[in-house]
């Protein structure tokens, strides 16, 4: 009789302090999205709310620029639109490539070494010099002899994103397990061979993060590009050569004005960039997923 | 498994660098764009006069031309559809730098060449042509007060943090039966340096002499309750926005803002409200040197505003090539004809005739 | 019996095989290409200190000594750089402080605690964060936030009064700009990047650790603490490592909602000033030797950033072992 009625394993989660901590960390991370969902919401509240009037096809797709005091509806932001995106992109296909190398570099062969060590420490203090001093730096070093052009945009940006890539492209190469590697050599692979086709890979999901997140961060950065671009109102559709504009900028200049058809084009660039930035994440993201060997 | 994944690696590779390549070949295939103060292409006509000029202006410098610049360079289009201009603003000491560097044709300048700059000048005759008048506005934030009067003196004492509330006997004395109530003053200043500061605080300097301290710079240190924010606008927002807030606007701007602002004494002892008449009255005064370099604070004149600031266009009098030298003397030709019409709806002032004349013939010293 | 790596007369004594002594061509390219990027950043670096340590050499010459005190004052030529640093240091730390925290827990959320199929949605989440451009923080701080914040900053000024420590850091708010607005407003903008890494880096604990975690009966936060930070501090140290160096150079947003005041005082909610605001602010009209101390408070903020990161490798190394896999 009394073996039938003992009672049944308990498997519920362990009872008492322990139970609720849980609970409590479980709130405690709800609460912290909770956290960046409040600030996101506002900001585009307001971005949606004072830009959305200013956008329209021609907006998008239509130029010169027009002057501050000209209300919303002539002309259109075509000229800043190109501008970004070639001048992020060329600084995206200067800067991601030689970052991933650099990782590379100081995972793979530099290990400990003095040089690895340096170059990672130096990584580290150069994502911390400030976007303005990197527009200077350009601005002495190519404008002055070359002139204002998209390029050199292009480099300023750069310049920015590559610590950023090569530190944490670093550290997501550091993540691959060495038995992944181990086992590639024990094939008889050379070292690029496996860390181009086995570690690279793996890491790749991570590498896109940050690389995305760098060129995210360009994509809106003004400081730079006010030293090395100059403005211009139609679309140069040469990025070697002449002055550009890009949508940071002309956000900048447009919502410093009090005329309300700045003010309106300023906030619908603004909605603008967020909005090319935003979908090309999700693409890049979505891309990189059918590429991913391993699964998260 | 692994050929195709290499394939696709490889195929994405040769894809981006193709990709580049055609924007880099198409690109430079079209509007070729030549920086800024190196030679112009095409033809350039020696006068100034027809419309086959072509080639690209690089300017930057002073954000008090912007609006003028960005307004003159779109109406040019149509006089000279080749000819690309453009304005990148940044304030008047990049704009003097870009000038001695040389990588843009003219500058924009609310104040002459300092002397801390003059040495990256060297060898260098710079030409000034004034372009712009225009008034800086006492802008104010008080219910129930709309015809404030201002003495220099008093704004030395409300901006230098002496006079705290707008009851105080040094305004009452300025607005004799005016109602003040006792509202706190809040400052509004800039927290960006600019050439608006600069001759603020040089009307300051010339009205007040020893009754204002702080001195006469395009950055101040202000007293630490004063709100900073960027640019004009920023300012007007501020005043706007603040009841008993009181800040030094360009007159366009608090025009464009609908701010109130206050009627200023004088040199002459009138008080005189801002307005496109009343600078170009004091313009009108000006004692100008033989480079066309003035200042328009605190001149003389019955219907003179006594904080009316001016810019100028600077420019290499000799150019490198005949073509920069047209193209140069056909905008800034445009700047000081047809350019002129399109201040008053901006709220600037048109340069006084006499000063207009000296500007257009000193358009000849440009050579190359 | 003679095996035929000893009979070989090719090989030199003692190498295992023939193939020892002969990497192949791409092999060594690409050693040197991975080199050279690396090299690139320290050339990079090195350039811009040298041409910005050139162009701020008369900032050094004419002040000495003097580049270390508050006195920041164009009218009178006096260029005291303190109030830029304490206001970069402080902004920095706020940052920090505020940021990480949240981002560690949202990392922690997305790996450990959602279920895959929602984790792609808050992904885009966070990454819209990230996409706002730093100008539209700054104009929304300046214009939204800080007006919001400036009657919950008179409110804790006002309850706080008298309270000897509080009162001190929480005292005499001006208006919403002020060096705890301006760290809020950076926290929101790191919060991506050291959100992103971190799950990242949480993502790749190995299964067989968690689950054996689990399978002794840990809860889930205990199985976090023992299975998955033991890998991953390195990572998040990392990550956090990146956002403070964002956080100390972010330029425009800093510049619209720091308040423009070069002092140093305790008061959070005080106006103040830090150095990439003042070279964005005043850049434009600088000249002579003002231009050259602006520049040279570039050279400043880079030998901070060297000391900031010394510091916190140091304080790292010294309590984290480092694992490599399983």
């Amino acid at each position: 009789m009394a073996a039938m009625d003992q009672p049944a394993v308990d498997l519920r989660e362990p009872a008492g302090w322990r139970r609720s901590k849980n609970r409590i960390a479980t709130s405690l991370m709800v609460l912290a999205f909770v956290f960046v969902l409040i600030p996101l919401g506002f900001v585009l509240f307001t971005v949606i709310a004072k830009g959305a009037s200013a956008i329209s096809w021609s907006f998008l797709t239509g130029g010169p620029i027009p002057p501050n005091v000209v209300p919303i509806g002539i002309g259109g932001m075509w000229p800043a639109i190109y501008g970004t995106l070639v001048i992020t992109g060329l600084a995206a296909v200067i800067a991601v490539p030689l970052g991933v190398l650099g990782a590379i570099y100081v995972n793979e062969y530099g290990g400990r070494g003095a040089l690895a060590q340096v170059v990672r420490f130096m990584s580290d203090v150069m994502t911390g010099v400030p976007s303005i001093v990197m527009g200077l730096f350009i601005f002495s070093i190519w404008v002055l002899h070359f002139g204002y052009s998209g390029l050199a945009g292009a480099f300023a940006l750069a310049c920015l994103m590559l610590p950023v890539v090569i530190r944490s492209s670093e550290e997501m190469l550091k993540l691959v397990p060495d038995p992944l590697r181990e086992a590639s050599y024990a094939l008889g692979a050379t070292k690029s061979r496996v860390t181009l086709t086995v570690v690279l890979p793996a890491a790749i999901g991570g590498i896109v993060s940050g690389a995305l997140l760098a060129i995210a961060r360009a994509a809106g950065e003004t400081a730079p590009l006010l030293f090395t671009i100059l403005t211009v109102t139609a679309t140069n559709a040469n990025v070697f050569k002449g002055a550009n504009t890009a949508l940071s900028t002309q956000i900048f200049t447009n919502a410093t004005q009090p005329y309300l058809g700045a003010q309106a084009r300023a906030w619908g660039a603004a909605l603008t960039l967020i909005a090319i930035a935003f979908i090309l994440m999700i693409v890049a993201r979505l891309v990189t997923a059918r590429f991913t060997r391993y699964s998260r | 498994m692994r050929l195709r994944y290499r394939q696709q690696v490889t195929a994405a590779g040769v894809s981006v660098v193709a990709l580049a390549l055609t924007l880099g070949a198409c690109s430079s295939s079209s509007s070729s764009s030549p920086s800024g103060g190196s030679s112009a292409s095409g033809g350039a006509s020696s006068s100034s006069g027809g419309s086959n000029l072509s080639g690209t202006l690089n300017g930057s410098g002073s954000t008090f031309q912007l609006t003028f610049q960005q307004e003159a360079i779109a109406a040019f289009k149509s006089a000279q559809p080749n000819l690309t201009v453009n304005y990148g603003g940044g304030g008047s000491g990049k704009g003097r730098t870009d000038l001695a560097a040389g990588t843009v044709n003219f500058a924009g300048s609310d104040s002459p060449i300092p002397s801390d700059e003059a040495s990256s000048f060297q060898g260098k005759t710079i030409l000034y042509f004034p372009v712009i008048i225009g008034p800086i506005t006492m802008a104010y934030n008080l219910s129930g007060v709309s015809n404030l009067k201002l003495s220099p003196a008093t704004i030395a004492g409300i901006f230098s943090g002496k006079i705290k509330t707008w009851n105080d006997p040094a305004i009452k004395a300025d607005n004799s039966g005016a109602n003040l109530p006792s509202t706190a003053i809040t400052l509004a200043v800039r927290s960006d340096s600019s050439g608006t500061t600069q001759n603020f605080t040089e009307f300051l300097v010339d009205a007040t002499g020893s009754a204002w301290s702080l001195g006469s710079s395009s950055t101040i240190k202000w007293p630490s309750s004063a709100r900073a924010a960027s640019g004009n606008p920023g300012v007007a927002q501020v005043v706007k926005s603040t009841p008993g807030a009181i800040g030094y606007v360009d007159y366009s701007t608090a025009k464009a803002s609908g701010l109130t602002f206050a009627s200023v004494k004088n040199k002459d002892g009138s008080f005189i409200a801002p307005s496109p008449e009343s600078a170009t009255a004091a313009a009108d005064a000006v004692a100008l040197k033989p480079d066309l370099t003035f200042a328009a604070v605190w001149q003389g004149g019955a219907n003179a505003y006594p904080i009316t600031y001016q810019s100028w266009d600077l420019v290499n009098a000799k150019q490198p090539t005949a073509a920069d030298a047209a193209n140069l003397k056909a905008y800034l030709g445009y700047l000081l004809g047809d350019g002129q019409k399109l201040l008053p709806q901006i709220g600037l002032a048109p340069l006084p005739s006499s000063l207009d004349q000296k500007a257009v013939a000193q358009l000849d010293k440009i050579t190359s | 019996m003679s095996t035929a790596a000893q009979a070989d007369p090719a090989a030199p004594a003692g190498s295992a095989s023939p193939l020892a002594h002969r990497r192949p061509l791409g092999d060594r390219v690409f050693q040197i290409l991975a080199a050279a990027a690396g090299v690139l950043v320290l050339v990079i670096l090195a350039l811009i200190a040298i041409s910005t340590s050139q162009q701020a050499s008369s900032w050094f010459s004419t002040e000495g000594w003097k580049i270390f005190t508050v006195d920041w004052n164009p009218a009178t030529n006096s260029f005291g750089a303190m109030s830029f640093v304490y206001g970069t240091v402080i902004t920095a730390a706020i940052a920090i402080i505020l940021s990480v925290p949240v981002s560690v827990a949202v990392a922690l959320l997305l790996t450990e605690v959602v279920p895959q199929r929602w984790a792609r949605p808050i992904v885009y989440v966070v990454d819209l964060l990230a996409v706002v451009p730093s100008v539209v923080w700054g104009l929304w701080g300046i214009l939204v936030f800080a007006p919001w914040l400036f009657h919950i900053y008179t409110s804790i000024a006002s309850g706080v009064k008298g309270i000897p420590v509080l009162d001190a850091l929480f005292g005499q708010p001006v208006s919403g700009a002020s060096f705890f607005t301006c760290g809020i407003i950076l926290a929101f903008m790191i919060t991506p990047i050291v959100t992103s890494l971190s799950r990242e880096v949480f993502a790749t604990v190995p299964a067989i650790d968690k689950e054996g975690a689990y399978a002794l009966g840990a809860t889930r936060l205990e199985m976090i603490r023992g299975a998955v930070w033991p890998h991953s501090q390195g990572g998040v140290v990392g990550a956090v490592l990146l956002g403070l160096g964002r956080a100390m150079g972010e330029t425009i947003a800093a510049a619209l909602v720091i308040g423009s005041s070069p002092v140093i005082t305790s008061h959070l909610f005080a106006a103040g000033y830090d150095m990439p605001a003042v070279i964005a602010n005043q850049f434009g009209e600088a000249s002579g030797e003002f231009r050259a101390a602006l520049i040279g408070l570039g050279v400043l903020l880079f030998v901070i950033t060297i000391v900031v990161n010394l510091i916190a490798r140091g304080v790292v190394e010294r309590s984290a072992r480092r694992k490599r896999g399983a």
